[in-house]
């Protein structure tokens, strides 16, 4: 696909906005970066007020240095911490209503598809606990049920940050915090074993340790939806603000999660396996022939 | 008054890595200068959670990065 379209006709690079115009001179419009390059390209987000040590903003940063055509994707959030990073970047974002996300993302995809038959277009949720499977759990759900081609991203920190510290579905047995003094009473939801049997064909689960690796998924979830059906990712990115984790500490305590009960899990169907293979065999075979 | 990263660019370009700008939570803040091999700061976008420190210091026992007092450039 032609991307073409994002470069600057000649004699019009005054009177561009400079992000735009630094986007596609030293940025990711019209060109592919390896996450490894992070640091020596101009990123699609800019500055955002979230917390220092945020790894959710961490998280946010690499999932938009990976997106396969931030050019033709529109990012969808809602309340919470996440949307405070995600609308500060070059990529069109919608803020549905807590809990419409994936209701939003359901008629958008199909609109798009209507609209832009031959193009890809990609549509992707990006959403804390609290909006995925609290409030929006029904309408999350249900577009998994009716298998709509988008890419569904939770952003877990475990509690509603943005709200004072209260308890959410996802919080882990017996975790005390500031609005819910008496401990949490019961487990945490299994996400992506819902995701799979709801009908998700890539579902994975991840903790943001390894940026390669964190990558990838990203990617291969955006890929998948394109052409199989709902994916799903389910992502770890503490709140150090409301766990008291000291900032130097949020890297290590990602890792110490990672090991205990937040390693990486991969699923997919066959047909996705297959798809995979097939890119990564052209892939190698046009590396070969250079 | 707040702390913010610095490196040092003599040590830092002698190790091939740019292992503390994939970690960095701020975009476009810890950067990469890949025809000198080092990474530098932009001190006025950087928060100070120090998540590069641990990474140059505790993680790789190199010690490139130190938090430093912010001052105001005139």
């Amino acid at each position: 696909m032609s991307l073409k379209y994002v470069t600057i006709t000649t004699g019009f690079e005054n009177y561009m906005p400079k992000d735009y115009v630094d986007l596609v001179r030293f940025g990711q419009f019209g060109k592919e970066y390896d996450i490894q390059e992070l640091g020596t390209f101009k990123e699609l987000v800019e500055e955002h007020p979230m917390c220092a040590g945020c790894f959710m903003a961490y998280f946010i940063r690499v999932f938009y240095a990976s997106l396969p055509n931030p050019e033709d994707t529109i990012v969808i959030g809602t309340a919470g911490c996440a949307r405070l990073a995600l609308s500060q970047a070059a990529v069109p974002f919608i803020y549905g209503n807590y809990g419409d996300t994936n209701a939003v993302a359901s008629g958008l995809k199909r609109a798009l598809k209507i609209r832009f038959p031959d193009k890809e277009k990609d549509v992707v949720v990006v959403a804390g606990d609290g909006g995925l499977m609290d409030i929006g759990f029904g309408m999350t759900m249900h577009s998994w049920f009716r298998r709509e081609n988008f890419t569904t991203i939770m952003v877990d920190n475990e509690v509603y940050g943005n709200t004072g510290g209260q308890e959410s579905g996802m919080t882990r047995k017996g975790i005390q915090l500031k609005m819910a003094p008496k401990g949490k009473k019961f487990d945490k939801i299994n996400a992506i074993e819902l995701a799979k049997d709801a009908g998700c064909v890539y579902v994975a689960r991840v903790a943001p340790t390894n940026p390669k690796r964190l990558a990838k998924t990203i990617k291969r979830a955006i890929l998948a939806a394109r052409h199989f059906g709902p994916t799903f990712i389910h992502a770890y990115t503490s709140c150090n603000i409301e766990y008291s984790i000291p900032t130097e500490k949020v890297l290590e305590d990602a890792r110490m999660r990672e090991k205990q009960d937040f390693s990486f899990v991969e699923w997919m169907t066959d047909e996705v396996k297959e798809y995979f293979e097939q890119i990564e065999n052209t892939k190698k075979e046009e590396k070969q022939k250079v | 008054m707040y702390y913010v990263a610095e490196t040092k660019i003599d040590k830092c370009s002698t190790y091939k890595c740019n292992q503390c700008v994939l970690f960095c939570p701020e975009p476009n803040t810890l950067m990469f200068l890949e025809q000198k091999n080092f990474a530098y700061v932009n001190q006025s976008r950087c928060k100070g959670c120090a998540i590069c420190v641990y990474v140059c210091g505790d993680l790789l026992k190199r010690n490139c990065i130190e938090m430093v007092m912010a001052t105001v450039s005139e």
